[in-house]
């Protein structure tokens, strides 16, 4: 119940959907005492013998009349409660939405993509529930079960009404005794599941040697064995699920039976006539739906607020990285500077960067080079502002870009990162998807540049051609050069390329580091790569390793110290000539 | 024909499938008998006022006598089709495992291990729903239909034609219903997944979106999309509202009518028994429940059938091993000499040699040599050892053992004698000593403590809590990599190989295991005729045979002293490893 509260907001926002709506259903409720009065006209009618014609014409007429109505009001209700919950849906979907594009990649280290899908669909689902079938169960099971015992007990008999009514609280009282019953076993059932889901996916991972050892009938034993867990474990929760069906059944039988029986005593002693019997019966009918429609009542609601939890959790997450007040929308040029930079992540103690300085002048090259994990994404990551730095600053053409508009630092920035993720839409889109407005002909412009136009080219739809499942499956490589077009196009004042040419062949690489140089003349790029030769040219390389920059200087003066670099160097140099063959 | 296929697996339960649907009538019957006996109670003493003691006592111990029995054997049949189903689906899982157990490795290297582990659980589960919600619900419901039409039959056969009325009506309900739902279903599930898919794509490309500050033109996108899957959803809740309950209620108000003036106007031309009217009634009240039940099943019909195609497809999946082609002989391996005759192969078995990664490759590992293969990624070291591992067949050529084809020996043949240490040390749930065994039969308790101190894992062994009998937690992720590499060592010298085949068997070394890596393999290769994938050189430099690969080609072979004064990729190769230490 305390979800609905919880709720109120909304409910006030859609009052008067949800004010009409309750107002016809329970219109509807009242409609529905009406049929069985009928009843009772008649069947006294035809038993005292007193009815004609123009009598039943004229109920029959008015029972049609009744049964139009509720038909029309049974439709608007729907539409107006079950629409309304169908928008609280759809607005919790567009504020999660909202939250998530503000939230920073630190965010989504922490939660995986799958998680955070559940939340938005079947969470959201199951919150939808409550504010529709919730709110209708709850409305229709008080007002109907209390219109139908009121009128049970008021136009007929509230002795009777007491009477047939006794087995009732045991139905409530089975029916959430099963419920918890249920609830365990269900919850063995779905262990069992998920073991034989864990059994499958360990298989296939291992089929290699399940097939090299020859494992196939033990693993078909094993396979047995566990889903003929799963059966025995469904079954036990088959035994009690079947269990309320027939309970219902029983209690509603004795419950008529008591009726019949007492009712007949009443009908004898002329404290009732035959018609009210009948009538009593058909409300004694209409009282079993409140009842069932309560027990369930509450298991919408349970999963509603777990659903409505983990919701508002989501929602309520803070956005890590902020723009600093009076911060410049300025977009930023010049020098690129880490001063004293220090790092570590969040919650973390051990330091990626110690009190580093790097500074690259506008429109040079700088190469970053080291070890796996040594924190050549993490540099970018930091001047892109996805982590705030520990300690000390970083700063472009004099201004730190913690006194800039996020929108404006990153407008400085193109950035090819290191997983190079494109969307599934048109390569011209991909391209152009920090400028959706582009032309094709900057499309191409910057496609040359990446030496990926003559690719494209050989695609069906050529530009049009969609990526991923429905369209091409690109290799790497010609994912890469996509991602560093798309970058291009944006012209910007600062380029990264982490590790982005890791998947291009050598050749092609020269061709792309020779279009850059001409085109980006006067601006800057910074590199990453664990390929040498990607950054050879570079005006300054830096060679990371644990959190410090161990080497510093142009090609010539690393090879010249005799360091990490040169070694590196010339071992990639001989990897290169094996991979071509040798001689 | 998906869901003839489906009712095949019924089959076998059929005795039980009987006696559910016997138990079901006679449920039914004791429970439409119910209203009679009220009736009769009505018409022969309560209008005419006439209450015998004994009669009543038998009236009423009969209805309710009628009615326990009705509750127990109903609870029996919803427990037995319940049981039935949930074994029909037992049967179409282990043969949906079974199958994929028999199926080519070009098909795992093919489908994404998710789609498969889906196709084996989820999908088989949705088929649960068919069965247990659906056919039952529908038998059940069907049944009791006919049971309450039959007492109507026996109180008034006129009336009961006229209701019969109903049906066509309910049918024709339903059939619309089933026909547009499906188009607006569809519609819904379309929008749905689009939400999904741009769900996922925007939370996975989410860095992207933002370095590229699109985060505005996303959500508006987004927005869009949950527009379009709101009013689908409204909708279906349009034609949910004009067809279900909603009209199946006022259908019952015409049927009230109908018999109200049946009664009504019979009445006024001589007597009734009211006791039949109030039967009505009180029929017609139980008539419509089933209906609304059974409305509210058809959407999942649709669900549960794309579901039961998917898993078909799987079991129609004829990319399945080979069997040996002639079983009756039944050669063995004795030696362990291994020739390849111009072996070549590519993945899509195509022969025009395009899109070979073996070419012509020729050599022979004789009894109890050491053959290395060495090269490149993607210089087709490895398909050696697959080719051989009879993972894939060869496109042309021959591979053969003691001089007999690998087509000819029989599975268990092969799979005993030859060995493979894989690249990635792969580990079972359970624990090491389940692991070292694999329940095969001939390997012991003792082998597998003898294989365990072969490989120099018994140091590392020592050390944990419950030694061989240490459950390993996923996959082995409290072992270090060298340690349950060392395992897998263990796992192939228990089945005492004359064959041994090691696909890069030194990939998974720390600091803490290298020694004993480099032992086990040495004591390994002793005696055992071995194909040997390096990635580092120094492990195989007392090799025979060192073969070179480069482009799926042999270009350079030799023992280690030979390549090296040849001066061609070997050496490079060499140089290199020294050069940078690795």
């Amino acid at each position: 119940m305390l979800l609905f509260k919880e709720l109120m907001w909304f409910f006030k926002q859609e009052k008067k959907s949800y004010g009409m709506g309750i107002f016809f259903l329970i219109g509807v409720a009242l409609i529905n005492l009406f049929p069985p009065y009928v009843v009772r006209v008649i069947v006294d009618g035809v038993s005292q013998e007193n009815l004609n014609q123009g009598v039943l014409i004229k109920w029959s007429l008015l029972l049609i009349g009744a049964g139009l109505t509720a038909y029309g009001l049974r439709y608007i209700w729907r539409l107006l409660i079950f629409g309304a919950s169908s928008r609280l849906g759809r607005l919790l979907r567009k504020q999660l939405f909202d939250h998530f594009t503000r939230l920073s990649p630190q965010f989504y280290q922490k939660h995986r993509t799958g998680d955070l899908m559940a939340h938005a669909t079947n969470d959201i689902q199951a919150i939808e529930m409550t504010a529709g079938m919730g709110v209708l169960t709850f409305v229709d099971s008080v007002t109907t079960g209390s219109l139908v015992v009121f009128s049970m007990s008021f136009f007929i008999s509230w002795k009777l009404t007491l009477i047939t009514l006794l087995p009732m609280p045991f139905m409530a009282w089975a029916t959430s005794s099963y419920g918890t019953m249920l609830h365990k076993r269900f919850h063995k059932a779905q262990a069992a599941f998920s073991e034989l889901n864990d059994k499958v996916l360990e298989n296939i991972s291992g089929v290699r040697v399940v097939k090299a050892f020859g494992r196939e009938e033990t693993e078909k034993e094993a396979f047995r064995t566990l889903s003929a867990d799963v059966v025995e474990k469904n079954i036990a929760v088959a035994k009690v699920d079947a269990l309320f069906d027939p309970t219902i059944q029983l209690i509603i039988g004795i419950s008529f039976f008591l009726a019949i029986a007492f009712g007949a005593k009443d009908v004898v002693d002329g404290r009732l006539s035959f018609g009210q019997l009948t009538q009593f019966t058909i409300y004694l009918g209409q009282f079993i739906w409140p009842m069932l429609a309560f027990g369930w009542l509450f298991n919408i609601l349970e999963r509603g607020r777990a659903s409505y939890d983990r919701v508002s959790a989501l929602l309520k997450v803070k956005q890590e990285i902020r723009e600093q007040e009076g911060a410049m929308d300025r977009v930023p040029s010049g020098q690129v500077a880490y001063e004293k930079a220090s790092f570590a992540y969040p919650g973390t103690q051990r330091l990626i960067f110690k009190t580093m300085y790097v500074e690259v002048i506008q429109g040079q090259t700088l190469g970053i080079v080291g070890k796996t994990g040594s924190g050549k994404t993490t540099f970018f990551r930091l001047l892109l502002r996805e982590f705030d730095l520990s300690e000390g600053d970083i700063r472009i053409g004099g201004i730190s870009i913690y006194n800039l508009r996020l929108g404006a630092l990153r407008k400085a920035i193109g950035y090819v990162p290191q997983d190079h993720f494109l969307f599934s839409t048109t390569i011209a889109e991909n391209i152009a998807f920090g400028k959706p407005e582009a032309t094709l002909e900057e499309i191409q412009a910057v496609a040359n540049i990446a030496a990926i136009h003559e690719d494209i080219l050989q695609f069906p739809d050529k530009y049009g051609t969609l990526v991923g499942d429905r369209g091409v499956t690109l290799s790497g490589g010609q994912k890469q050069r996509i991602s560093i077009a798309r970058a291009l196009l944006l012209q910007p004042e600062i380029l990264i390329l982490d590790d982005s040419l890791s998947a291009v062949d050598a050749k092609t690489e020269k061709a792309i580091l020779k279009a850059l140089k001409e085109k980006r003349a006067q601006k800057t790029t910074l590199i990453s790569s664990h390929r040498l030769s990607a950054i050879e040219h570079a005006d300054l390389i830096v060679v990371l390793q644990d959190g410090q920059i161990t080497e510093r200087g142009s090609h010539a003066e690393l090879m010249a110290i005799e360091g990490w670099y040169a070694s590196t160097y010339r071992s990639q140099q001989l990897e290169s000539l094996i991979e071509e063959g040798g001689a | 024909m998906v869901i003839r296929r489906l009712l095949i697996y019924l089959r076998p339960h059929s005795k039980a499938l009987s006696v559910a649907l016997v138990v079901l009538f006679l449920a039914t019957f004791a429970d439409v008998v119910g209203p009679i006996l009220v009736k009769i109670f009505l018409d022969r003493h309560l209008m005419p006022r006439s209450f015998d003691f004994t009669d009543l006592l038998l009236l009423g111990s009969g209805y309710l006598g009628l009615h326990l029995l009705s509750v127990g054997l109903n609870y029996y049949q919803l427990v037995s089709f319940n049981q039935i189903a949930l074994k029909v689906i037992q049967q179409l899982r282990v043969d949906v495992f079974s199958h994929v157990q028999r199926l080519a490795l070009v098909v795992f290297d093919k489908t994404p291990a998710g789609a498969l582990v889906s196709r084996i659980t989820n999908d088989t589960e949705a088929i649960k729903e068919l069965f247990v919600g659906v056919l039952a619900t529908i038998v059940q419901n069907v049944v009791f239909l006919i049971g309450i039409f039959i007492a109507m039959f026996s109180l008034d056969v006129r009336l009961a034609t006229f209701c019969l009325v109903l049906l066509p009506i309910l049918l024709g309900l339903m059939y619309t219903y089933r026909r547009l739902s499906t188009k607006v279903y569809r519609t819904m599930r379309k929008e749905l997944s689009f939400l999904n898919a741009k769900l996922n794509e925007s939370i996975q490309g989410m860095n992207i979106v933002q370095a590229m500050r699109q985060e505005e033109r996303f959500r508006k996108e987004f927005n869009v999309i949950n527009m379009a899957y709101y009013r689908a959803a409204i909708s279906n809740i349009r034609l949910e509202s004009l067809f279900v309950r909603p009209a199946v209620d006022l259908i019952y108000t015409f049927a009230l009518v109908l018999v109200l003036d049946f009664f009504g106007f019979q009445s006024l031309n001589g007597p009734i028994q009211i006791g039949v009217l109030y039967a009505f009634i009180n029929y017609l009240d139980r008539f419509f429940e089933p209906v609304n039940m059974m409305m509210q099943r058809l959407s999942q019909i649709q669900q549960s059938l794309v579901a039961a195609e998917r898993v078909f497809e799987i079991l129609d999946d004829d990319r399945t091993v080979p069997m040996p082609v002639s079983a009756a002989l039944a050669p063995s391996i004795v030696k362990g000499q291994i020739e390849f005759k111009e072996v070549s192969f590519s993945y899509d078995g195509s022969s025009d040699g395009g899109s070979d990664v073996l070419k012509k490759v020729s050599f022979i590992a004789y009894p109890g040599q050491t053959v290395a293969l060495v090269g490149h990624t993607g210089s087709g070291k490895s398909t050696v050892a697959n080719l051989l591992m009879r993972f894939y067949p060869v496109t042309s050529g021959e591979i053969l053992i003691d001089g007999t084809p690998l087509s000819e020996f029989s599975e268990d043949e092969l799979r005993g004698r030859v060995g493979l240490v894989a690249q990635d040390p792969f580990l079972f749930a359970g624990d090491i000593t389940k692991n070292i065994a694999l329940s095969r039969s001939n390997v012991s308790k003792k082998d597998v403590e003898d294989a365990a101190s072969f490989v120099q894992a018994n140091e590392f062994l020592r050390k944990l809590p419950q030694g061989l009998a240490e459950p390993l937690g996923e996959r082995g992720g409290t072992l270090s990599s060298g340690q349950r590499q060392l395992l897998c060592f263990a796992r192939t010298m228990a089945g005492k190989p004359k064959i041994l085949v090691l696909d890069e068997a030194t990939a998974s070394v720390d600091t803490e295991t290298e020694e004993a890596i480099q032992t086990a393999l040495e004591k390994m290769r002793k005696g055992r005729t071995t194909i040997a994938i390096a990635h580092r050189l120094s492990t195989i430099q007392d090799a025979d045979l060192i073969l070179v690969l480069h482009n799926g080609m042999i270009v350079e072979r030799g023992t280690h002293t030979e390549l090296l004064v040849n001066e061609g990729l070997y050496q490079k190769m060499f140089m290199m490893q020294q050069g940078t230490g690795v």
